[in-house]
């Protein structure tokens, strides 16, 4: 279980700083898939840069505290502090892009056993690597080849292999489909989900895209303007979203014998400097009231598992009216 | 485990696996023609110059060792000069230590200047201001004229040796410039990034993945340091404030210029060294650019 208690992360800047992750506070099973998704600047990107430790100027930790729930070498509980040290043994990470993640003047071989720490002996280590990509579909020659010889989905299937490769308990995976077509996209989901159901490790997935999350995810933690506004089991989620913001990106989402034209939410998010009062996406929000702009909502339980941050998400206020459809 | 590919599209795609796999080992791939080229004339020269002085009959630098003035003959392929010195063999002398000098500064150059570029590039922020400030400093201290002072100052009492500090201080800096802005350009790359969240040091990032990716660039400017060191010390010998009685390719245009060789009519002796700089420049320009040429194909499209 990775427990986030009120994460605040935020950036220095010379006009001041700026809470690009404003108290978040959930609990993340284990064994599971966690979709987290919302559109850009809300924060997800650095809430995973926050999860996975690397907290660096201009970006810090102003408040609140990870708990890994695992302990390091030494029998202490890991902390933002010295998770550093589990880096990609205990806890891992799928980079957005793999074109560019790989070093593209060496070979992948010796990209693959240049990890610090493994074993000395580089031809076991090999052959052993050698065994493992060809698990997850990439043929042994891959390993003797220069990044640009392979495609995109030959890269991305290699970044999770390295990423996977000491079977780490946390998988942290920022966007690894978005430069990828869409056959290769559910591929390398596909993959994803199939190394989770066996490791029974824990997987925390950013995706734009809601359809990914219907997919793959267990869980849906939804993001809006640096606050987490709904997080629950994707089924809930899915059927019965609470957040109004949460129903319309699904609403977004194209359904069979469904021709009606799609239509964006209006608005933008607020700016994050300054003050903010009420709710973040009262301005947006159709059934925005008085309230909304002065009274800001918590996260709460509504239904068990399933939280939302909205004054009126318990009730059921019908939706379908004529704003985003 | 076992984790099966389901789709057949992706392991169709898959099976036929276009990977090139070159020999390992094999370096035949660097190979063009420009780069060719270069590689046999600076054999030629480099072997020459390095083995021939094994057999030579006398030392070159012995003034009076001949007659003096003699024409080209058998016995003297290019003559002697106007102090009795056999040129060609004191031509030979020349490249094998211009090129010994050059090439020693060129190893101290390029070290200096990738140690320094790489860690300022990378690690950034006040060490990197405080280093480049001592960089800028000296690509902006106009080189020529301290170099005149310097050599007026020490004039005769100077070694081959201090010549070729002098050079190398004055040389590092351009070097270090250019590898820093390529180190800080990689340091922003997604796979430096990727280096860094699978827990690798500093030190190793730098060693493993920036170095990598800057010694095609190393290599070459290596070869330009070697022409320069090779001219600036040609430039201080014609203008007599090298160690002028060492047999360089300066200190032989030097002496030819002295005993007016050009009115005399003895235009071997100047022409030849000419000749020779123009021949080992060329070769070290056709290696230079043809290592550029063969490092961009192997980088491919990246």
């Amino acid at each position: 279980m990775i427990r986030l208690n009120n994460v605040v992360a935020s950036y220095r800047t010379g006009r001041g700083s700026i809470n690009a992750v404003d108290g978040v506070t959930i609990e993340i099973p284990d064994g599971c898939i966690l979709g987290v998704a919302g559109e850009s600047g809300c924060g997800k990107s650095t809430l995973m840069k926050v999860i996975y430790g690397d907290i660096l100027s201009p970006m810090t930790l102003s408040s609140g505290s990870i708990e890994y729930g695992f302990a390091d070498r030494r029998g202490a509980p890991v902390t933002s502090e010295t998770v550093q040290q589990e880096w990609f043994r205990r806890i891992s990470y799928v980079p957005q892009s793999s074109m560019n993640s790989l070093n593209p003047v060496i070979r992948i071989s010796k990209q693959f056993i240049d990890f610090p720490g493994n074993d000395p002996d580089k031809r076991r280590v090999l052959d052993k690597v050698r065994a493992y990509i060809g698990k997850l579909g990439l043929p042994a020659e891959a390993l003797d080849a220069y990044p640009h010889q392979l495609s995109g989905g030959m890269r991305q299937r290699m970044m999770i292999a390295m990423a996977t490769f000491f079977q780490p308990e946390l998988i942290l995976a920022d966007e690894p489909t978005t430069a990828l077509d869409v056959v290769v996209q559910k591929e390398i989901l596909m993959l994803l989900m199939e190394l989770q159901e066996e490791m029974g490790n824990t997987i925390v997935l950013v995706s734009h895209d809601m359809g990914v999350h219907y997919q793959v995810t267990h869980r849906m933690l939804i993001m809006y303007a640096a606050k987490a506004v709904e997080y629950g089991d994707s089924d809930s989620v899915f059927e019965a979203p609470l957040h109004p913001y949460t129903r319309m990106l699904i609403s977004s989402l194209p359904t069979i014998g469904d021709d009606r034209a799609r239509q964006g939410i209006p608005g933008r998010p607020p700016s994050l400097w300054g003050e903010l009062r009420g709710c973040r996406f009262a301005d947006r929000c159709p059934l925005a009231t008085d309230r909304c702009r002065v009274e800001e909502p918590a996260l709460l339980e509504h239904r068990p598992g399933h939280f939302a941050a909205c004054h009126y998400a318990g009730a059921e206020v019908p939706m379908g009216g004529a704003q985003w459809q | 485990m076992s984790i099966d590919v389901k789709d057949t599209a992706m392991s169709a795609l898959l099976a036929p696996a276009p990977v090139k796999t070159r020999t390992r080992g094999s370096w035949l791939w660097l190979v063009n023609p420009r780069l060719a080229v270069g590689l046999v004339i600076l054999a030629v020269m480099g072997l020459g110059s390095f083995i021939l002085p094994f057999f030579a009959p006398a030392d070159p630098s012995i003034q009076a060792t001949y007659m003096r003035n003699l024409p080209v003959s058998p016995a003297h392929w290019l003559g002697t000069n106007a102090l009795g010195q056999d040129i060609f063999w004191f031509l030979v002398f020349a490249v094998r230590n211009s090129l010994t000098l050059g090439v020693l500064v060129a190893v101290g150059v390029t070290i200096i200047a990738t140690i320094v570029g790489l860690s300022a590039g990378y690690i950034g922020g006040r060490f990197e201001r405080i280093v480049m400030l001592f960089v800028d400093t000296f690509i902006t201290i106009p080189l020529l004229p301290i170099l005149i002072i310097l050599g007026a100052l020490i004039r005769g009492n100077t070694s081959f040796l201090t010549v070729g500090i002098i050079i190398m201080i004055f040389g590092w800096a351009w070097d270090a410039r250019t590898v820093r802005s390529m180190a800080l350009s990689l340091r922003e790359r997604e796979f430096i990034n990727m280096a860094r969240f699978s827990g690798a040091n500093t030190i190793q990032i730098l060693v493993r993945e920036v170095f990598p990716y800057v010694m095609a660039y190393t290599l070459v400017g290596f070869i330009n340091t070697i022409l320069f060191a090779i001219n600036l010390e040609a430039t201080l010998a014609v203008i007599g404030l090298s160690k002028i009685e060492v047999p360089t390719l300066g200190s032989i245009i030097f002496w030819a210029l002295n005993y007016n060789a050009l009115f005399t009519g003895q235009y071997v002796w100047i022409v030849a060294p000419i000749v020779a700089t123009v021949l080992l420049f060329l070769g070290l320009f056709l290696t230079s650019t043809g290592f550029n040429a063969a490092f961009a194909s192997k980088r491919g499209v990246s």
